[in-house]
């Protein structure tokens, strides 16, 4: 029978590694994805993710299980990675646009080979998806792509979010209109 | 794929509905309710139909190769045991001052500076005499001997001097 999270927690508390490491292995890809959805580089989001994993191994004798394993380490990986998207603001020289149209080309790498066209058209929309993005204000971005990418239960993004149901609802509300309008041309 | 990017304006008031419509998120009664009314709205419908299209078109996967998960885990390791390193003794000193210990020992220094002071009263005030203070307490108990007999004295001269008052006396 598989251990549950919170026992994995527990005899990771009392000193085991073992435990933590089996966490690790647990929510490492669902961690990286979220983080690769938010810097959309794949060294940041190994980064990201880590020191998702780092700072709850540091911090674990502090949880107290009044949420889930689940919800307190995303928890830390969202806000690491809206601290991420608040760096890159403050430094221009390294643009979050050239990072991710390079790595935009490598995360496609992997599908079937397209036609001329198709690739200029997949780049187009590669490069409009990713402005339109960026465009949107944080909390309506993470609401969004909490959903959209990883699909999660409104109730879920709320707890991740430490905010309301209904406020989750507004975010996702306002930034698929934003988004439906910076995209109409490709409707 | 590209189309003349006109969009339709969906019910102003549906529109948040419409939203949680696409992602399976709306409760039953309005879900039921928000079906009946799309058969009758072209605008709602092709509102959904921009979502259904345009949405996907968002998500960008990144699946690495297993090389990079080896070694994911293993910086990662190497990360966590650097900082168990460095916190080790900032820890065990953090330790020390955990509120639990503090009030713990605390407790003990009361209970051993209350025993001390007790017990140790008479070793502590001989030891804080001054040495001509001493001296007096050495010969003190001596006077006090003496105090003692010279009672013991009078009581025997007033004896005498009742013996002396009685009739016997002076007879």
């Amino acid at each position: 029978m598989r251990t549950g999270d919170e026992e994995l927690v527990a005899a990771a508390q009392e000193g085991n590694q073992q435990a933590f490491e089996e966490l690790v292995e647990r929510h490492k890809q669902k961690a990286y994805h979220i983080a690769f959805d938010f810097c959309r580089d794949r060294e940041d989001a190994k980064d990201l993710s880590q020191e998702a994993f780092l700072k709850a191994f540091v911090n674990l004798k502090k949880f107290d299980g009044r949420s889930s394993f689940y919800t307190w380490f995303y928890r830390i990986l969202v806000n690491l990675c809206l601290d991420y998207k608040r760096r890159l603001k403050r430094s221009p020289t390294d643009s979050f646009d050239e990072t991710l149209e390079n790595q935009m080309e490598r995360s496609h790498e992997p599908n079937r080979p397209r036609s001329p066209d198709q690739q200029v058209l997949a780049g187009q929309i590669s490069r409009k998806v990713d402005v339109a993005l960026q465009a949107l204000p944080a909390k309506q971005r993470t609401a969004f792509l909490l959903k959209n990418h990883q699909g999660l239960s409104i109730k879920e993004i709320a707890e991740l979010m430490q905010t309301a149901e209904g406020t989750v609802k507004v975010h996702l509300h306002r930034a698929v209109t934003a988004l439906r309008h910076s995209l109409a041309e490709f409707v | 794929m590209a189309g003349h990017g006109q969009l339709l304006s969906p019910c102003k008031n549906l529109e948040e509905d419409l939203v949680l419509f696409h992602y399976g998120e709306l409760p039953a009664p309005e879900h039921f309710s928000l079906e009946q009314h799309l058969s009758g709205c072209a605008n709602c419908t092709a509102y959904l139909k921009d979502l259904s299209a345009l949405m996907p078109l968002t998500i960008k996967t990144d699946d690495p190769p297993e090389t990079f998960w080896l070694d994911y885990n293993r910086e990662l390791r190497h990360k966590i045991a650097a900082t168990r390193d460095k916190s080790w003794w900032p820890a065990k000193f953090g330790a020390f001052f955990q509120p639990r210990l503090l009030t713990a020992f605390g407790a003990i220094a009361v209970i051993a500076v209350a025993l001390t002071l007790t017990l140790g009263k008479g070793v502590w005030q001989s030891r804080d005499l001054p040495r001509e203070d001493e001296a007096l307490m050495e010969v003190l108990p001596m006077a006090e001997d003496l105090d003692f007999f010279k009672t013991m004295d009078v009581l025997d001269n007033l004896d005498v001097l009742e013996f002396m008052a009685s009739p016997e006396g002076a007879a």
